[in-house]
C-alpha cells in the first residue's frame, strides 16, 4: 500500500506535535512525545515480533532509575546519564532475555509480568535505601553547553528530536532483513528456523533493542519531570501501552505514534470527566479486540485502499 | 516452625483451589483467563454481603458467594471467552484483562474501594506439638485435599470428566466422535470459576477484602500454573503447595519478599524446564 506522503513522515510527526502545542502545556506535550517513544519500543516487540509482553514497564523503570542513580552518584551530565540508562535497560533485557524469549504466547506475557513484579519489588522495598522506596527521589542534571534540562522548550525539542530519530531508526530496522525476519517469526517461527535462521538470536536482539528503547523513554521522562517514583515500574500500568498500541494498530510505526497520542489524550482529558476510568478502559479494550482489531491506522489504510479501489474500477 | 509449615500449606491450599480453574481453562480452551481474578474477588465480596447484610451464617454465606458467582461466570464465558476460541492468545489475554478491569471497577462502584476485613469464622485454636494453630487453616488445608480427591474422581470416573480429559489431550479427535467439546469446556469453566470464588471466600478471613485482591493472587496463580505445567492437574496441585511453602518460608525471614520469591522460583524453573505454550 503506497501512501503519497510517506517520504515526509518525519516532518509530519514534527508538525503534528507542534500543532498540539497551542492546546497543551509544553511539559504535557513532551510527555506525549516520550510516551510515543515507549509505544514504539513496545510495537517492535508486539506488533512486529508478535510477542505480547505484560511487563514493558520493567524497562521503562530500569531506564528511569538508571538515569536518576547515575546523575546522583556518578555524573550529572544528562547525555552520559541518558546513555547509561539505555545501556542499563538493554543490559536488563540481555540478562533476562534468554529466559524470556524461549517462551511464546501466554508464558511470554506472564513471565514478563513476573519480572516486572520482581523489578517493582526491588526498587520499592529491597533497594529502598538507594531508590527512596515509595517516595522516589529527585534527579538533578547539569548544564552542558547550551543544553539545559530545566528549560522546558529545550527538553521538548530534544524529546521530539529523539522521537523522530527513534522512529527513523525503527523504520530502517523493520524494513531491514532483520525486521523482515522478525515478522517471519511472528507469522511462522518454525518455518523461519527451518530456513536455517537461529531465531533465538533474533528474538533476543529484538527484545534487547525494545528494552533499551523503553529505558530511553523512561530516562527522558525523568528529565521531563525531574523525579522518579515506583509508578514508573508499576506492573499495573502495563496495560496503558498495550491499549495505546491497539488503538493505533499493532505492527505499524505510524499506528504506534497515533495510538500513543490518542491514548494520552484520552487518559489525560477524558479521565477527568469519566468517573469510572477503569471500566471505560476495559470496554475500550473489548471493543478494540472484537470490533476494531486493526486500530486507527488499519481503518485509515483500509479506507484509502477502498477509495483507490473505487477509483480504479470507475 | 510448625506454624510456618501450616501457613505454607494454607496458602498452598488456597492457591491450588484458585489455580485449578486457570489451569483447566488454559488446558482446554487455550485461553489465559485474567477474568478469573475478578470472579475470585467477587466471591469474597458476595460472602461479605451475605454474611454482614443478609445475616446468614458463614457457611451459608460462603455457599451463596460461590453459587452467586456462577451466573456471572456464565455471562463472561458466553459473551467473551466463547468468542475467543481459536483466536490468537494475545487477544484472549487482552480481552480477559479488559473484563478484569471492568469487574474491578464494578466492585469499587458497588462496595467501595476501602478494604474490608473479616474475622476468623471458627475462631478456635487447636494445639499441635505445643503450637496453637487456628482450626480454620486446618479446615482450608483439608478442603484443598478433598477438592483434589474430588476432582480426581470427577475426571477419572464420570463421563463428563473423561470427555474433558480426552479434550485436553486432543480436542479435534473428541469432536470427530460427535461430541460437542465446547459445551463440556463451558462446564469446566464454570467449575473453575466456582472454585475461584471458593478460594476468595476461604481467603477472605485471612487477608483483607479489597477490589485489587484479584490482581495480587492472580500473578501467584499464574506462577503456580506455569511451574506445574499448564493444564496439568497433578502438576498444579504439587506446585501450589510447593510455592505456598516458598511464600511462608521466605515470609518467615523477610516478610516483604515473600511473594516476589515465588517469581524467582518460577524464573529458575523456566531456565531448566522451557515450556512451549
Amino acid at each position: 500500500m503506497k501512501i503519497p506522503w510517506k517520504k515526509y513522515d518525519c516532518l509530519l510527526i514534527v508538525a503534528g506535535f507542534l500543532l498540539l502545542l497551542p492546546f497543551l502545556k509544553i511539559q504535557r506535550t513532551t510527555d506525549f512525545i516520550i510516551f510515543c517513544v515507549f509505544v514504539l519500543s513496545y510495537d517492535l516487540l508486539y506488533g512486529y515480533m508478535g510477542r505480547l509482553s505484560f511487563g514493558p514497564m520493567l524497562f521503562l523503570g530500569a531506564g528511569a532509575y538508571a538515569v536518576t542513580l547515575f546523575s546522583e552518584h556518578l555524573s550529572p551530565n544528562p547525555f552520559l546519564a541518558l546513555s547509561f540508562a539505555v545501556v542499563a535497560a538493554a543490559a536488563v533485557g540481555a540478562l533476562i532475555g534468554p529466559i524470556i524469549v524461549r517462551t511464546t504466547g501466554a508464558a511470554f506475557a506472564l513471565i514478563n509480568l513476573a519480572f516486572n513484579q520482581i523489578g517493582h519489588f526491588l526498587v520499592l522495598i529491597a533497594f529502598a535505601k538507594y531508590t527512596g522506596g515509595e517516595d522516589g527521589m529527585s534527579a538533578h542534571f547539569s548544564k552542558v553547553g547550551f543544553f539545559d534540562v530545566q528549560d522546558r522548550t529545550m527538553i521538548f525539542v530534544f524529546s521530539l528530536f529523539c522521537l523522530v530519530l527513534a522512529f527513523y531508526l525503527l523504520k530502517r530496522l523493520t524494513s531491514s532483513p532483520f525486521g523482515i525476519l522478525l515478522r517471519t517469526i511472528k507469522e511462522n517461527e518454525t518455518r523461519a528456523r527451518f530456513l536455517g535462521y537461529d531465531t533465538f538470536l533474533y528474538k533476543w536482539g529484538a527484545f534487547v533493542i525494545s528494552g533499551g528503547l523503553a529505558g530511553f523513554a523512561g530516562a527522558l521522562s525523568i528529565m521531563n519531570y525531574g523525579y522518579v517514583t515506583p509508578s514508573f515500574i508499576d506492573p499495573h500500568r502495563n496495560v496503558e501501552v498495550i491499549f495505546a498500541v491497539l488503538i493505533g494498530g499493532a505492527g505499524n510505526l505510524y499506528g504506534a505514534i497515533i495510538g500513543g497520542v490518542a491514548y494520552m489524550v484520552v487518559s489525560n482529558y477524558l479521565a477527568t470527566y469519566i468517573a469510572r476510568w477503569e471500566m471505560f478502559l476495559g470496554i475500550g479494550l473489548l471493543l478494540l479486540v472484537f470490533r476494531f482489531r486493526t486500530g486507527v491506522w488499519g481503518a485509515v489504510t483500509g479506507l484509502l485502499a477502498s477509495r483507490r479501489g473505487e477509483a480504479e474500477t470507475r | 516452625m510448625i506454624g510456618t509449615l501450616i501457613y505454607g500449606l494454607t496458602i498452598g491450599g488456597i492457591l491450588y483451589i484458585i489455580s485449578i480453574g486457570l489451569s483447566l481453562t488454559f488446558g482446554t480452551m487455550r485461553i489465559v483467563n485474567f477474568a478469573h481474578a475478578f470472579v475470585y474477588a467477587l466471591g469474597a465480596y458476595l460472602l461479605i454481603t451475605a454474611f454482614r447484610k443478609m445475616g446468614l451464617s458463614f457457611l451459608a454465606a460462603a455457599g451463596f458467594g460461590v453459587l452467586a458467582v456462577l451466573p456471572v461466570a456464565y455471562v463472561i464465558e458466553a459473551y467473551v471467552i466463547r468468542r475467543l476460541y481459536g483466536e490468537s492468545l494475545d487477544y484472549a489475554i487482552i480481552a480477559t484483562y479488559a473484563v478484569l478491569l471492568i469487574g474491578v471497577d464494578l466492585i469499587k462502584w458497588v462496595w467501595g474501594a476501602s478494604p474490608i476485613s473479616l474475622n476468623d469464622p471458627i475462631g478456635k485454636d487447636v494445639e499441635i506439638l505445643g503450637v496453637s494453630l487456628p482450626v480454620y487453616r486446618l479446615v482450608i488445608i483439608t478442603l484443598a485435599f478433598v477438592i483434589y480427591g474430588g476432582l480426581y474422581l470427577f475426571f477419572r470416573k464420570t463421563i463428563v470428566g473423561k470427555i474433558v480429559i480426552a479434550g485436553l489431550d486432543d480436542k479435534d479427535a473428541v469432536r470427530s466422535l460427535g461430541i460437542d467439546v465446547d459445551r463440556y469446556f463451558s462446564i469446566v469453566f464454570l467449575l473453575g470459576s466456582g472454585l475461584a470464588a471458593l478460594g476468595g471466600v476461604l481467603y477472605a478471613p485471612i487477608t483483607s477484602v479489597h477490589p485489587y485482591m484479584g490482581f495480587q493472587i492472580l500473578l501467584l496463580c499464574f506462577a503456580v500454573v506455569i511451574v506445574g505445567g499448564m493444564g496439568s492437574l497433578h502438576g498444579t496441585f504439587l506446585s501450589a503447595f510447593a510455592l505456598g511453602m516458598v511464600i511462608s518460608l521466605t515470609g518467615r525471614f523477610w516478610g516483604p519478599a515473600a511473594e516476589t520469591m515465588v517469581f524467582v522460583v518460577m524464573a529458575v524453573v523456566l531456565i531448566f524446564k522451557p515450556i512451549d505454550v
